[in-house]
């Protein structure tokens, strides 16, 4: 877990978590999905909502300083020290005692400073059918995030980790049709979605 | 609660004094300004003159004269610049059992290359000081003084090491300490071997310095000293001692009191230039290893309003050394440019060092929750907590 870690969890819930993502690791991409395994318990996957980079200190703000990266670089070294990257995540899904996939919250919130890592293509291709968590996504957005973006994000992560052109449709309609029975048959915004997916 | 109604008539008293106050100030510094002209065109005549009166009062020493003003020479560039700063937890008489800690910052910029930055702070907890014993008294009745004594020491201590670990050969290096390097602070302990033992601590660092040659520099914002101002009053007559005879005349009033060194110089110096150097006559100096004694000289920061005096200290090999002097005032120009009128890496040093009030809080339930699991349980800790949050 530690070597393909990309952060460790700062803030945890048991519907959401924040991560800060390690500095010499790639922020994940909205709507990506990342998994916790949090120590002894079965492992926990959510759906980066939010990413954000800011200064570490709630004291001190970034300040724009009219410097080339380069010039920045060279004069004011501490400027990257001080930026980090988080991400929030939302809880989705997680592993039964049996190893059995629950599109559901997870019984407990990760442990703080539990490694968080990127789902392989294999792990996003398993959280697919029924897609309930899409259910959870649609019902109970996070009020912060502007959730049909979120949709198409996920929706374009199933469609590529299933092969995109070669395999990605079948698992893309069948989502598609349980968005469309929770939109209650709002064909103008599945539309919406759906355009953007592809 | 404060009652802003009752204070109306008291602010009008003050707005009134303001006024008079600054007339006032206007001519202190018309006379100032006649006495730097007759002390720089007799530097030499005062210098000897004030030697043989001894006055009183802290008279700064000359070494040029004192009008003389230098622009600022570009700063080198590769260059490593390293700071450090301090804070504490004083010890506090409501809490059993007592200790102090002290968190030392050190940064190293290595400016003009993309290397990365060195940003560190070191926590140390104090609860077994040697000093104590010396000190004669327990603990819990350590003075702030000799907390603050003990912190100036460790954070010098951190700049040398930083000078060492952060130099990198063939480029040239400045070190940067907070506030200043003569310890007139340490007298007043009513202690002289304490006293003497903690100047004794303090030079060591200086003098590791001095042995590497290193461009060792304080910086003071807003200092409050009067060295100079004492020297006028010297050349004006107005101290107990017998003034030099002078072929210039100045007037005899106002007296110069209240004016400080910084409004002194401000009336000569440019953006970005320095003063002339002066040795500083602190007594406390005496007890200063050979050619470790400090130097001063003033620097006007660029800023809003034509910006602010700051007082830059130097030890004598620098002072000495017109290469090292040089780079010291360019590389503290351009740190105060870049930290908008304070030296940055002193200001990033800063924001390491300090104890936030949530993490002293978390600092206390750490240690409480330990001594508790320990089954020792801390005492006064009830009475910490009301006092930080009145109850209705």
């Amino acid at each position: 877990m530690n070597d393909t870690a990309l952060g460790e969890v700062i803030e945890a819930t048991t519907r959401q978590f924040v991560a800060e993502v390690y500095e010499e690791a790639d922020a994940p991409n909205f709507g990506a999905w990342v998994r916790v395994e949090p120590d002894g318990a079965p492992p926990l996957f959510g759906l980066v909502s939010h990413v954000e980079t800011g200064s570490y200190d709630s004291n001190r703000q970034a300040v724009a300083l009219g410097l080339s990266p380069e010039e920045r670089a060279q004069e004011m070294p501490m400027v990257d020290e001080l930026l980090r990257t988080t991400v929030r995540v939302q809880m989705l899904a997680c592993e039964g005692p049996g190893g059995d996939l629950r599109q559901t919250l997870p019984p407990q919130p990760p442990g703080i400073h539990d490694f968080v890592a990127p789902c392989t293509e294999a792990q996003v291709r398993r959280i697919g059918a029924p897609f309930d968590y899409l259910r959870t996504l649609v019902e109970h957005p996070d009020p912060a995030v502007p959730v049909d973006d979120l949709l198409v994000a996920v929706l374009r992560r199933t469609y590529a980790a299933h092969g995109g052109e070669n395999g990605g449709r079948e698992p893309l309609v069948q989502a598609g049709r349980a968005l469309s029975r929770l939109l209650d048959d709002d064909h103008e915004r599945l539309q919406s979605i759906l355009r953007r997916v592809l | 609660m404060l009652d802003l109604r009752q204070l109306r008539d008291q602010l009008s008293d003050f707005e009134s004094h303001q006024g008079d106050r600054e007339n006032r100030r206007e001519a202190q510094e018309e006379r100032a300004r006649t006495l730097l002209r007759a002390c720089h065109e007799h530097w030499r005549q005062v210098q000897d003159a004030a030697k043989a009166a001894q006055p009183r009062r802290l008279v700064a020493e000359m070494r040029e004269p004192p009008a003389a003003t230098h622009p600022a020479p570009e700063r080198p560039t590769p260059i490593t610049v390293v700071a450090t700063d301090g804070s504490q937890i004083y010890p506090d008489r409501h809490l059993e059992p007592p200790f102090f800690l002290l968190n030392i910052s050190q940064v190293a910029f290595q400016y003009g290359t993309t290397e990365k930055a060195h940003l560190d702070a070191t926590p140390s907890l104090h609860f077994r000081e040697p000093l104590a014993d010396r000190f004669g008294e327990p603990l819990d009745t350590i003075p702030a003084e000799l907390v603050s004594a003990l912190r100036d020491e460790q954070e010098l201590r951190r700049l040398l090491e930083a000078a060492t670990t952060a130099r990198v050969s063939g480029r040239p290096l400045v070190a940067l300490a907070d506030g200043t390097l003569i310890r007139w602070m340490i007298r007043g302990m009513d202690n002289d071997a304490l006293e003497s033992t903690l100047i004794a601590r303090y030079t060591q660092f200086l003098d590791g310095f001095r042995e590497e040659g290193r461009a060792l520099a304080s910086y003071v914002s807003l200092p409050a000293s009067t060295e100079i101002v004492n020297l006028l009053r010297f050349v004006g007559g107005d101290l107990a001692a017998a003034p030099p005879d002078l072929p210039t005349r100045a007037p005899d009033a106002p007296r110069l009191d209240g004016l400080l060194d910084r409004h002194v110089l401000a009336l000569i110096l440019g953006p970005g230039e320095r003063s002339a150097v002066f040795g500083s006559a602190s007594h406390i100096q005496a007890e200063y290893p050979t050619g470790t004694d400090i130097a001063f000289f003033y620097l006007r920061v660029p800023g809003p309003g034509g910006g602010e005096l700051g007082r830059v200290e130097v030890p004598r090999w620098v002072a000495d050394d017109a290469a090292l002097l040089d780079r010291v005032h360019a590389t503290v120009l351009h740190e105060c440019r870049k930290g908008e009128g304070y030296p940055l890496a002193l200001s990033e040093a800063h924001e390491r060092a300090v104890v936030r009030a949530s993490e002293r809080e978390a600092f206390y339930r750490l240690m409480e929750r330990r001594l508790r699991r320990a089954g020792l349980e801390p005492t006064g800790s009830r009475k910490r907590r009301s006092k930080q949050r009145p109850r209705v």
